[in-house]
C-alpha cells in the first residue's frame, strides 16, 4: 500500500466536516424524531375524538328515529379526506362513493368485532391514512372511519427537507471552520518551514521570531537553539581550518623562499642533491598550493550571503585570457567569439583562480584543455555569461558529476600530477559565492566539459 | 631593511635579497628598525604588519614623518581591511604571504625603477624651465628637471610613488588614466593588480596637492573609467 499521506490541513478540515457531519445528523435526527412522534400523536388523538363523536352520532341517529343506516350516515359531515364506514351485520354503509371497504385493515376489522375501539395506521395509493374502529353494541353495529393526512405527511417533508438542508449546512460550515482552524495550526508551522528553509540555504541568521504562545515556546526555543548550535560549529569549523591555514603560513612562506633559493644555486649542486631539491621543491609548491586553496575556501566560507567582497566589473572574455596566460599557457585556447564585452562584476582573483583550477584540472586529468570558450546566454532568467573548458580526456562519468566537486574528492590519476583534492570545490564555492553555478557534461568531442556561468553584469559601473 | 619577526621568513628574506645585490638590514622589531633609520641610510623597506611591540602600520607611520623611504608591506592576511589600513599608513605596495619570491623582487624592482626615473625621465620629455603650472592659483608646480613638486616655491613632501602618479597623469595633463593603466605604468602591475592601491594612492596624493581634498579639482575621479589631472 503506497498510500499518499494526507497533508495536516486536510486532514484538520476532514475532521471538523466529519464532526459537524456528525452532529449535525444526530441532531436532525433526533429532531425529526421528536417532531415526527409529537405530531402523529395530536393525529391519532384528533382522529380518536373525531371518531368517537361521528360514531356517538351514528348511534343516536340509529336509536332514536331507527332511520336507515344510510339516511343517518347521509346527515354525518365527516371532515374532508375522512370516510365513514359502518358495519352491521354483512351490510356495510359508507360516507363516501368512491372510498370502498376494502381500505380498511383487516386487523382493525378483527380488533373491533372483538368489541375494544382502536386505530391503525395504513399505506393506500393516495397516501398514508388514519383508520379508527368503534364499536357501537347498542345497535349492533361498528363504526370506522379513515382519514387521510396530507397535511400531516407535508409538515414531515418539510421538517425533513429544512432538517436536511441545515445538516448539509452545518457540515459546510464545520469544513470551513476546519479550513480556518487548520490554517491557525499550520500559520506557525509555515513560519517555521520559510526559516527553516533559509537556514537550510545557508543563512544562518535567520531566527523564529519570540512568541508568546505556549503551545509553540518550546519549539521556537528548540529551533533557534539549533541554529545557535549549528552556526557556532560552522564558525569553529570555519576558523579552525583558517587558523590551521594561517598558522601554516610563515612556515610556508619559509620553506618556498628557501627552496626557490636552492633552485636558483641548483646548477652548483652536486647531481644527486640536485634531484631532492626538486622533490622538495615539488612537494612545497603543492603543500603551497594546498594552503592556498584552504585560505580561499575559508574566505568564501565567511561569505555567507553570496556577497564576495572585492567585485570589479571586468570583461569576462579578457578575464578568461588572463587566467590562460598568468597560468603559463597559451591565449590561442581562448576560442574566438563575438568581440561584444561581457562584465561581470567578480573579485577578480578569486575568479581567476578557480578559471586557473579549471585549467589545473583538465591537465591533470583530462589530458590538457582543448579550448575555452566565453559566450553569453540570454536565455534562461536574466543574462547570463558562460564560460566553457573543454578537455582531451575520457569524461567524467554521469555518477560522478556532483561528487567532485566536493572537498578532497579525487579523480582517478595519483599519478604524476596529484592535485590538492580542493581545485574543484573552490570553483564551486567560487562561483556561487559569485551568485553563478558550474557543471560538468560530455564536451561534444569526446571528454569533459566544464561550464561556468555568472550573471552578466547590467549597467556597468564602479 | 626587512622588518619582520618571524626568524624563518627573515632570515630567508635576507639571503634571498643578498643573493638579488641588496645589501640587506634584517630586524626582528619596529623599535630596531627605527633605531637603525635613525643612523643609516635606507633606500627600500619590507615590513611585517604583525609584529610584536609596535605593529606595522604604527612603524610605517612614524617612519614616514622623518624618511621618505618606499615601503613594501610583507601582508599576513588577503584582508581589504589590512592592505587598506596599510596603503593609507603609507605603504607603496603590498606582497601576501605566503609570497613567490620574484613577486617580492619584481614588486622591489618597480619601485627602485620608480624612484630611478625621478631624475631621468625629465630629460626625455621638453620641459619649460622652472617647471609646469599645476595650480596656477596655489602655485603648484610640477618640475620634473628637478623632480619635484612645489607649492609657492617649497617643496611639497611626495614619496616616490606619489611623485611618479603626478608624472604620469601631468604627461600629458587632460587625459583619463584607468586604474588599470596607471597600475602598469606605476606599479608595474599586471591584470590581476589590485586597484585599491591607486585609489588609496590618489587619495593620499589629493591631501598634499589639493586646496581641499574633500573636494577635489586638480586630480579628478572620471566615474567608471579613472582619474584625469585637470591642472587649474
Amino acid at each position: 500500500m503506497n498510500r499518499r499521506p494526507r497533508g495536516l490541513r486536510r486532514t484538520i478540515t476532514l475532521a471538523f466536516a466529519v464532526g459537524g457531519m456528525l452532529l449535525a445528523g444526530v441532531m436532525s435526527l433526533g429532531t425529526y424524531a421528536v417532531a415526527r412522534e409529537y405530531l402523529v400523536g395530536q393525529r391519532e388523538l384528533v382522529a380518536r375524538q373525531q371518531a368517537f363523536a361521528d360514531a356517538s352520532f351514528v348511534r343516536d341517529g340509529m336509536l332514536t328515529s331507527g332511520r336507515q343506516v344510510s339516511d343517518v350516515l347521509g346527515s354525518v359531515s365527516p371532515p374532508a379526506d375522512s370516510t365513514i364506514f359502518v358495519r352491521r351485520g354483512e351490510e356495510w354503509y359508507s360516507s363516501s362513493l368512491t372510498q370502498t371497504r376494502e381500505v380498511v385493515p383487516a386487523e382493525l376489522l378483527q380488533t373491533v368485532g372483538d368489541g375494544v375501539p382502536a386505530l391503525q395506521w395504513g399505506d393506500s395509493a393516495d397516501g398514508a391514512f388514519v383508520a379508527t374502529g368503534v364499536p357501537i353494541p347498542a345497535v349492533d353495529a361498528q363504526f370506522f372511519e379513515v382519514s387521510a393526512t396530507p397535511e400531516l405527511q407535508r409538515t414531515l417533508a418539510t421538517l425533513a427537507w429544512v432538517l436536511a438542508a441545515f445538516a448539509a449546512l452545518t457540515v459546510v460550515a464545520a469544513a470551513v471552520l476546519g479550513r480556518w482552524a487548520a490554517g491557525r495550526v499550520v500559520a506557525p508551522l509555515d513560519g517555521i518551514a520559510g526559516t527553516a528553509a533559509r537556514v537550510a540555504s545557508g543563512d544562518l541568521s535567520k531566527r523564529l521570531a519570540a512568541t508568546e504562545d505556549p503551545d509553540l515556546v518550546t519549539l521556537v526555543g528548540s529551533f533557534n537553539a539549533m541554529v545557535d548550535a549549528l552556526t557556532e560549529r560552522i564558525d569553529r569549523d570555519a576558523r579552525f581550518t583558517a587558523d590551521v591555514s594561517h598558522e601554516l603560513r610563515s612556515p610556508l612562506t619559509t620553506l618556498t623562499t628557501s627552496v626557490q633559493l636552492l633552485e636558483r644555486r641548483r646548477d652548483e649542486l652536486p647531481e644527486r642533491t640536485r634531484e631532492v631539491v626538486d622533490l622538495v621543491a615539488a612537494e612545497v609548491r603543492r603543500f603551497r598550493h594546498v594552503v592556498d586553496d584552504l585560505l580561499e575556501l575559508g574566505r568564501l566560507d565567511a561569505v555567507h550571503d553570496g556577497s564576495a567582497r572585492d567585485r570589479q566589473v571586468v570583461d569576462a572574455r579578457e578575464l578568461a585570457g588572463e587566467a590562460l596566460v598568468t597560468s603559463g599557457r597559451s591565449a590561442e585556447l581562448l576560442a574566438p567569439g563575438s568581440s561584444d564585452p561581457l562584465p561581470v562584476g567578480v573579485d577578480k582573483l578569486q575568479m581567476a583562480r578557480a578559471m586557473v583550477n579549471l585549467f589545473d584540472n583538465a591537465d591533470r586529468h583530462g589530458g590538457g584543455v582543448v579550448t575555452v570558450e566565453v559566450g553569453r546566454d540570454d536565455a534562461g532568467e536574466g543574462c547570463q555569461v558562460v564560460l566553457v573548458v573543454d578537455d582531451a580526456g575520457p569524461g567524467v562519468a554521469p555518477g560522478e558529476r556532483e561528487r567532485i566537486f566536493e572537498r578532497f574528492v579525487r579523480g582517478g590519476s595519483r599519478g604524476s600530477l596529484p592535485g590538492t583534492g580542493l581545485g574543484l570545490s573552490l570553483v564551486a564555492e567560487t562561483m556561487r559565492a559569485h551568485h553563478g553555478s558550474v557543471h560538468v557534461e560530455d564536451a561534444p568531442g569526446g571528454g569533459a566539459r566544464f561550464v561556468l556561468r555568472l550573471p552578466l553584469e547590467q549597467g556597468a559601473s564602479r | 631593511m626587512v622588518v619582520e619577526d618571524d626568524d624563518g621568513i627573515r632570515t630567508a628574506l635576507r639571503l634571498a635579497l643578498l643573493d638579488e645585490g641588496y645589501d640587506v638590514v634584517a630586524v626582528p622589531s619596529a623599535e630596531e628598525a627605527l633605531a637603525h633609520l635613525a643612523g643609516a641610510e635606507v633606500d627600500l623597506m619590507l615590513v611585517d604588519l604583525m609584529l610584536g611591540g609596535m605593529d606595522g602600520y604604527t612603524f610605517i607611520r612614524t617612519a614616514r614623518v622623518t624618511h621618505d623611504v618606499p615601503v613594501i608591506v610583507l601582508s599576513a592576511r588577503n584582508d581589504t581591511h589590512d592592505i587598506v589600513a596599510a596603503l593609507e599608513a603609507g605603504a607603496d605596495d603590498y606582497v601576501t604571504k605566503p609570497f613567490e619570491l620574484k613577486e617580492v623582487t619584481a614588486r622591489l624592482r618597480a619601485l627602485r625603477r620608480r624612484g630611478a626615473r625621478v631624475g631621468s625621465v625629465s630629460s626625455a620629455v621638453s620641459e619649460p624651465p622652472g617647471g609646469r603650472a599645476l595650480d596656477a592659483g596655489a602655485g603648484l608646480v610640477l618640475d620634473q628637471t628637478a623632480g619635484r613638486v612645489t607649492r609657492q616655491g617649497a617643496d611639497v613632501q611626495l614619496t616616490v610613488t606619489e611623485y611618479r602618479l603626478m608624472v604620469e597623469l601631468a604627461s600629458p595633463p587632460g587625459r583619463v588614466l584607468s586604474r588599470a593603466a596607471l597600475l602598469r605604468s606605476v606599479w608595474d602591475r599586471g591584470f590581476f593588480g589590485d586597484e585599491r592601491i591607486v585609489d588609496v594612492h590618489v587619495r593620499r596624493l589629493r591631501t598634499k596637492v589639493e586646496q581641499d581634498p574633500s573636494d577635489p579639482r586638480l586630480v579628478v575621479t572620471v566615474r567608471g573609467l579613472g582619474y584625469r589631472l585637470d591642472p587649474q
